[in-house]
Order: structure tokens, then C-alpha cells, then sequence
């Protein structure tokens, strides 16, 4: 109940848009999510109350965007910043959403809400103020790459949406930041709508610093033929939660997710993934990669659901985890759920250390055991990395993960 | 393209076993509270030590809500309205075989289990259990010469009973869960295992299950120990007359495997699984767990799962000892409205611990076929490994397969490995075989025999026919 009184007092509710009502009203019923539900059971409790311990914040404070030198050709854009944005070239235009297209988008996701699973969302859009919301719309073609920063300034609460419509025959390329200042918490949501034939290559890189914490969501709708690739990195954070929920509506779309969390300390970084198929022919190939060290604790939960309309579904999805210190703790459920016969589903997982072998023949060659096991886990790195747009070619983010700390 | 007609009429075998022995039966009143459990404690002459463990059990169950956690659907069990007790009545005592009512040996020679003595050279020693009680345990005198005591488990608790006090529960304890504990209160009869130091049991033993009456449940309890490098091989068979009401069957099965000894539990199960319409059927509810105590124990499960309307049932493996091998193959067959969430336990707590899974399910008709497992490595469990398959089959698109693995690892010297994938019978491969000549049937029959062969291969010979026949008449008539 805390939650709901911190939202209220923070503001008038004169103040409050429509959106913000109904989510909290829905949060009423029940202000938090049932922690023995599957999809909240491994949450560490104080750290989701420590995460809802700091006030809520609307306002932006400046910060440094990381690797500015780079950002020549892209467009760059940060929410709560960018109010007006209208970019009308002459192959594409990127334009706001109007108020009502976004408020009717939004109000019609909500209906869809399952309060337990959309915990996230609920909280995140009964939190996020006016400025706070980015909604926008993508078409034509050569479209740079777009850069979407969230930020989370310390001491506070803060609560990002992104509402992204991509419209037909448009392929665009987005990598999506969310970063974070220490003793922090970062609501992000993210909802993407693809149209016919649009493809959207996405990558989201979310990392903090000490003590920062991070709810992730992100809703992913695929009208048919279209195909989203998602490339994800999450690390450095006391506490996240990266959902990921994927439908394709019609069916016949394609869909690839490479994600990875890294753990150290006291650390944990959980993913979530529920892809619908509500169609046939879809296609979905996942990977997700843990790396679990010191006393952190890594969880990764992926579901897969093909009902009987979802024929000739394709769908593998696997969950490659490396637990490399005694204390540190990994788990991992990939589950199926299949009605449809005319399928083909299979997922795989495995939690090991570091190939001992690989790491014995390296030494052997002279080189120290410090650097065999960081070559060995650069390729483990580098396959998600590589992965994701725009900061595979710019960012060096492989560099971040082998030589900080 | 197949005629989907066809392969549904291939899983449309009437079930054989649903005939009802006309016997007299003593039976208690329905109802569940203290009185009842005094009730049959007494009329089993039981010592003072299992009454108190029974009503322990009862107070912790009536403060356990029933789980809901498994992904099946069935009408609430009023469990009020059961008979916790119902025998057969025959003599007190019974010296011989040729005392026991001809119409129970009757009936469990229709069954095929071999209780007579012209059948008792298939070198299967049998403990029949029939509702609440045992009927019979053949071969007892042969076992005794190797110091194995086979008996059903009411006998071990009036002969044996210091084993019974230092094992009974241990493994599976009355508060583990809801239907155990049940099971603690008022479990009537069962078999009762012991091979002592360095023996190998010269023979299988057997327990075959008969649930006779539709009003009351069926609670037995098996416990089966191993000492210092013995080993066993233990089957188990069950069937149930045809009612129209759901009869719940809520075993427990403890196992103790102690040093360099092995356990081998194998289990055809196939009660009345209900009517097309899902009318009828056992429900039921098992906890079945292993504890490999000792180092270099081995303990192995291999199921064939194809009857019951739910099925709810784990079958784990407690690896304590150093280089403990737990083991668990299943097949489970699911058609019409059948209902079957089931799957292992893997808990890794010793060092060098192996555990191997291998799951096959086949969903045809409207059923519901769940695989649920958990593979958990502990603290301690360095260099340990297992590996888990599970392949889901489907015949017809209204069937569901699911698979919930849960992984959970604490120690980074170990490895889990788990695979899982989802198919149906191919018409290329249907195709491919009828125009070799063999007919549709025996196709289908064979491709499934095919996808179960791993599981099969692991079963003693005779359950492994059984176990081929039973699965190629299930599906008679569904695939398609």
C-alpha cells in the first residue's frame, strides 16, 4: 500500500493524466505483485522493497551521454528531454505520437493486463508523468540509427515509457540505454508495435553502478511478416528485472532474442520471457546467457506458448549459464506449453564453469590463467554483443564487461 | 494425407481391467477424523509408536491446504466422502494360498498375476494387494533362505517393527506434502522390502495394486531398504474396476539405498483412466522418493504412466552418498480427458553425485500431458552431473504438452544439462512404412514404441512387452 500513498502524496491528483488513474486504481487491488506466483517466487523480496523505497522523481537532471564522439550519424534521443521531435526527410519521418493516439494505444494495452504479470507496467505507467512518456512513429526507409537513453538520477524513483509504432516496409535499427546512478530505481516500459513487413533490429543495454536498480519491461507486438531481433545486455545492477513479452499476432513473423545477464557481488538480475504465438508459421530462435559470480544470484524464466491456431510454429530456445564462484547461484526454467501438433519446439539448458580443458591447453601455449579465462569468456561474451545494433559497431561494451571492476 | 480418423480410433482400446470382483467386504463408514484413524490403526493391531505417527500426520494435514500449483484441472475431492478402509473378508489367518478366497485369486489370475502355484514359475515373487489390504505374498519361504523379507507392510510392522520405527517416514515425511500426509494417516497396506548386507535378491519382486471398490480410496504404502551392497529389482503393476465416480488413490513409496547397494523400482501403471467423456477414473496422487544414503548407491525409476484421470506423481532422487547415481525413464501416455503433470526430483547434496533423466510423453485426444522436474545442484555437490531429456509426442491438435524444467544450481563444479522437444508421429515416416506393406496400426504402434524406446529398454523384460502392448493398445485407434 506503501507504493500507492507515495504516488499520491507526491502529487496532487488534479495533476495526474487519465492513464495514471486507471493504473493506479488497478494497483489498488493489489499493490504488489504476488510474490509466490512463478513469476515472482525468486525475486528477492528486500530488494524489490528497497527498490520501491526511494520517492518518486519527475524531474530530469542532466547526465553525460556515454560515447558522444560516436554519435555522428545517429539520432540520439533522451526521455523526458526530446519534447518535440518531428524529423521529416525524404526517404523517412519520425514524428511524436499525438496525445490521443498515445493515451488510446496505452488504454487499450492496459485492457490486455494481467495485474500479476504486468506488475511492471502498471507500476512504471502509474508512475510516469507527462514528460515522462515518449511515443513515436517510424516510416519510409534509410532511416539512421536511433539511440533512446532512460536515465535514473540517485536517491530517487524515476519512471521511463516508450511507445514505439513502426509502420509498413520500415526497417529500423535501435538500441534503447537505460542507465542508472547509484542508490537509484529505473522503471522502465517499452511497448513496440511491428506492422506488415517492418523489421526492428533493438538492442537494450541497461547497466548502474553500485546499489542501482532496474525494472525492465517490454512489450513486443508482430503484426505478420515482420521480424524483430532483440540483442540484450544487463549488468551492474543490485537488482533487475528484464520481462520480456513478445506476441505475434497473426502468426508468420520471426523473431530472434540474444540476451545475457551478468552477476557479481550480491547482485540480482533476473529475465523473463513469454512469447506468444497467436498464428501460424512463426518463428522464434532464443538464447540466453547467464554468468553468475561472487554471491549473485542470476535467474532466467522463458515460456513458450503455442496454442492450436499457432500450426507449423517453429521455436527453440536455450539458456547457457556459467556459475563461476561457490557462493553464487543460478537458475533456470524454459518451459513449453503446446497445443498445436504441427510443431516443431525444443529448448535446451546447461549450467557449467569454465571448460577446464580449454583453459589447460591455453596455459600450456604461456598464456596466464587470468587471460585464458577472459579470451575464454569474450567469446562467450561476444556472441550476444555482437548482437546488438548500433553499439556492436561504436560501443565498446565487451571492453566494459572484461576489464571494469 | 493420414486419416486423422484412423489414428483416433487406434487409441480407443476398451480398458480390460474394469470388471468388479463380487465379494464380500468389510467396510468402514466414510468420513476422515481421529476416531476413523483409531479405527483402522486398531484393526490393524498396530503398535502404539505408527498410531501416533498417524494422527501426527492427520493434525498436520488438516492444517495443509491442497496444492494447486500442477497444471490440472479436476473437480474438488470432498474427502468426507471417502472410505478410508475396505477389506475383503475372509479368515483371520491365512496359512496357505489354498485358504485365500478363490474368487480374489480368481480375480487376480484375470489380471495375469501369477499367485497360484502353477503360475509361480515365472520367478516373480508377488505381494497382491487388494483395496485397503494384502491378499497374498508368494515365494516368502525362497526369499527367507537369502534373509530377504518381502511382505506386505501390516505383517512388517507386527514382525519387523524396529525397522518400520527407524525407517517409516524418514524418506518421505508426513508434513511433506498434502496427499502424504493423508497417506500417513490413514495408509492401509502396502509392501514392505528389506535386503540385508551383500545380497542380491535372487528374484523380482512385485507388488500388484487392485482397487476393487468404487466408494473408497486406496492409501498404500511401500518402503523398500537396501542394506550395504545388496541389490533389488521391484515392480509394480495397479488396475481399477470401471465406475462412473473418480476413486482417489494417494500412495507414498519411500526407498533407502544405503553404501554401494541398488535399488531398481519399476511401475506399469494403468488404473481406469475414466470414459471418453472423462466420466469416472482413479485420481492419482503419489509421492514416491529415494534416498541414496549411502556412497555409490544406486537408485533407479523407470514408469510407464498410461492410465488414471490424474496423474500427479514425482518421483525423486535424494543423492546423498558420494557418487550416488539417481535415475528416473518415464513414459506417459495421455488420451481422451486423461490429465498428467509428472516428471522428477533430482536433488544433488553429495560430491560426485549422477543423475540421469529421460521423459517421454504422448498426448492424443483432449489430454493434458505435463513433464515437471527439478534438477538441483547443492553447496556440496562438486563434480556432479546430470543430464535430463524430455521429448513430448502429440497425436491430434487438441491435446496440450507442456514441460516446466526447473534448474537450479549452487555449485559451479557440476554441470546440468537439459534438452527438451516437442513432435508428432510424421506422415513421411507413416507413409514411408505403409508402403513397405505393414498397415497403418502397426505403424503408429511401431513409431511410438520407437520414440519410447530408451525408456523401454530400461524396463525388466516382462514389463518391457507389457509396457509395448499396453501403449500400442492405448493408441489403437487415435493417431492420425
Amino acid at each position: 500500500m506503501e507504493i500507492i500513498e507515495k504516488i499520491k502524496t507526491n502529487k496532487s491528483i488534479d495533476n495526474q493524466t487519465e492513464i495514471q488513474k486507471i493504473c493506479l486504481d488497478k494497483l489498488q487491488s493489489s499493490p504488489l505483485p504476488n510474490l509466490r506466483s512463478e513469476q515472482w517466487r525468486l525475486s528477492n523480496k528486500s530488494k524489490l522493497a528497497n527498490f520501491l523505497d526511494y520517492s518518486v522523481n519527475e524531474n530530469n537532471s542532466k547526465f553525460d551521454i556515454p560515447y558522444p564522439k560516436n554519435s555522428q550519424s545517429t539520432i540520439r534521443l533522451i526521455i523526458g528531454e526530446n519534447c518535440q521531435i518531428k524529423l521529416i526527410k525524404k526517404y523517412y519521418s519520425i514524428q511524436q505520437l499525438s496525445k490521443d493516439e498515445l493515451q488510446k494505444y496505452i488504454k487499450e494495452q492496459i485492457s490486455f493486463f494481467n495485474q500479476n504479470e504486468n506488475w511492471s507496467d502498471l507500476l512504471n505507467l502509474s508512475l510516469s508523468c507527462k514528460n515522462n512518456i515518449l511515443g513515436l512513429k517510424i516510416n519510409g526507409s534509410k532511416i539512421p540509427p536511433i539511440e533512446i537513453f532512460s536515465h535514473g538520477s540517485s536517491n530517487s524513483l524515476n519512471a521511463k515509457t516508450l511507445i514505439v509504432f513502426l509502420e509498413k516496409n520500415c526497417n529500423v535499427e535501435l538500441l534503447q540505454v537505460n542507465l542508472s546512478e547509484d542508490n537509484s530505481s529505473l522503471s522502465q516500459s517499452t511497448f513496440f508495435c511491428l506492422e506488415e513487413n517492418s523489421s526492428l533490429n533493438h538492442g537494450v543495454v541497461s547497466y548502474g553502478v553500485n546499489k542501482s536498480n532496474l525494472l525492465n519491461s517490454l512489450n513486443v507486438i508482430q503484426q505478420k511478416n515482420s521480424e524483430y531481433n532483440l540483442g540484450s545486455l544487463h549488468f551492474k545492477f543490485n537488482y533487475a528485472r528484464f520481462e520480456i513479452r513478445i506476441k505475434q499476432s497473426e502468426g508468420n513473423a520471426k523473431t530472434n532474442i540474444k540476451g545475457m545477464q551478468i552477476t557479481k557481488k550480491n547482485e540480482q538480475i533476473s529475465t523473463y520471457t513469454k512469447i506468444d504465438f497467436d498464428g501460424p508459421n512463426g518463428f522464434l530462435d532464443q538464447i540466453n546467457k547467464s554468468l553468475a559470480d561472487d554471491k549473485s544470484h542470476a535467474i532466467f524464466e522463458g515460456s513458450i506458448i503455442v496454442p492450436k491456431i499457432a500450426q507449423k510454429t517453429d521455436a527453440s530456445q536455450l539458456s547457457r549459464n556459467l556459475l563461476l564462484s561457490n557462493l553464487a547461484q543460478i537458475d533456470t526454467k524454459p518451459q513449453l506449453e503446446i497445443i498445436a501438433d504441427d510443431v516443431k519446439c525444443k529448448h535446451g539448458a546447461t549450467i557449467s564453469q569454465l571448460n577446464e580443458e580449454e583453459l589447460f591447453y591455453m596455459r600450456t601455449r604461456g598464456i596466464t590463467l587470468t587471460e585464458a579465462s577472459k579470451l575464454q569468456l569474450s567469446s562467450y561474451f561476444q556472441e550476444i554483443i555482437s548482437f546488438i545494433p548500433v553499439a556492436k559497431d561504436r560501443w565498446d561494451l565487451l571492453d566494459k564487461l572484461l576489464n571494469e571492476n | 494425407m493420414v486419416n486423422k480418423n484412423l489414428v483416433k480410433d487406434v487409441v480407443k482400446e476398451p480398458y480390460k481391467y474394469g470388471f468388479v470382483t463380487d465379494i464380500e467386504t468389510e467396510k468402514i463408514e466414510k468420513g476422515l477424523n481421529e476416531d476413523i484413524i483409531r479405527l483402522i490403526s486398531q484393526k490393524k493391531e498396530e503398535p502404539k509408536f505408527l498410531l501416533d505417527f498417524r494422527l501426527k500426520a492427520f493434525k498436520k494435514w488438516q492444517k495443509m491446504k491442497e496444492p494447486d500449483w500442477a497444471a490440472l484441472g479436476y473437480k474438488k475431492i470432498d474427502y468426507q466422502d471417502i472410505i478410508y478402509y475396505s477389506a475383503p473378508k475372509q479368515k483371520e489367518k491365512i496359512a496357505s494360498l489354498d485358504e485365500v478366497d478363490p474368487k480374489l485369486l480368481e480375480t487376480f489370475d484375470k489380471l495375469g498375476i501369477p499367485l497360484t502355484e502353477q503360475k509361480k514359475l515365472t520367478n516373480v515373487a508377488v505381494d497382491a494387494v487388494f483395496d485397503s489390504v494384502s491378499i497374498a505374498t508368494t515365494f516368502r519361504e525362497e526369499l527367507a533362505e537369502h534373509g530377504v523379507i518381502f511382505c506386505s507392510i501390516s505383517e512388517a510392522v507386527k514382525n519387523h517393527a524396529d525397522l518400520i520405527e527407524k525407517y517409516l517416514g524418514t524418506v518421505v515425511p508426513a508434513s511433506d506434502n498434502y496427499f502424504a500426509a493423508l497417506n500417513s494417516a490413514v495408509f492401509s497396506d502396502g509392501s514392505f522390502v528389506y535386503i540385508p548386507k551383500g545380497v542380491t535378491c535372487p528374484m523380482d519382486l512385485s507388488s500388484y495394486f487392485r482397487i476393487n471398490s468404487g466408494d473408497s480410496g486406496q492409501f498404500e504404502r511401500t518402503l523398500i531398504i537396501a542394506e550395504e551392497s545388496s541389490s533389488v529389482s521391484y515392480l509394480e503393476g495397479c488396475t481399477a474396476p470401471m465406475f462412473d465416480t473418480n476413486t482417489l488413490h494417494a500412495a507414498v513409496v519411500e526407498l533407502i539405498a544405503l553404501d554401494d547397494s541398488s535399488i531398481k523400482y519399476s511401475t506399469v501403471q494403468n488404473w481406469y483412466a475414466g470414459d471418453e467423456e472423462g466420466i469416472g477414473g482413479i485420481f492419482n496422487f503419489v509421492t514416491k522418493r529415494g534416498k541414496c544414503l549411502g556412497k555409490r548407491s544406486k537408485i533407479s525409476w523407470s514408469q510407464v504412466e498410461t492410465g488414471s484421470a490424474i496423474t500427479w506423481k514425482y518421483p525423486s532422487c535424494l543423492l546423498l552418498g558420494e557418487e550416488s547415481v539417481g535415475e528416473f525413464y518415464s513414459v506417459a501416455l495421455t488420451n481422451n480427458l486423461q490429465q498428467a503433470d509428472t516428471g522428477t526430483k533430482m536433488i544433488h547434496i553429495g560430491p560426485k553425485t549422477k543423475s540421469t533423466i529421460v521423459s517421454k510423453g504422448i498426448s492424443a485426444g483432449n489430454s493434458k500431458n505435463s513433464y515437471r522436474g527439478l534438477v538441483k545442484m547443492g553447496t556440496k555437490a562438486t563434480g556432479s552431473r546430470n543430464y535430463s531429456q524430455c521429448d513430448s509426442m502429440l497425436i491430434g491438435d487438441q491435446a496440450s504438452a507442456n514441460t516446466f524444467p526447473y534448474i537450479k544450481s549452487q555449485q559451479p563444479n557440476s554441470e546440468i544439462e537439459h534438452e527438451a522437444s516437442t513432435c508428432r508421429i510424421s506422415e513421411e515416416q507413416l507413409f514411408y512404412l505403409q508402403s513397405r506393406g505393414i498397415e497403418f496400426e502397426e505403424a503408429v504402434s511401431m513409431m511410438v514404441s520407437g520414440f519410447c524406446r530408451d525408456v523401454f529398454n530400461q524396463l525388466p523384460m516382462e514389463f518391457a512387452a507389457e509396457a509395448d502392448k499396453l501403449l500400442a493398445l492405448k493408441l489403437e485407434g487415435s493417431v492420425g
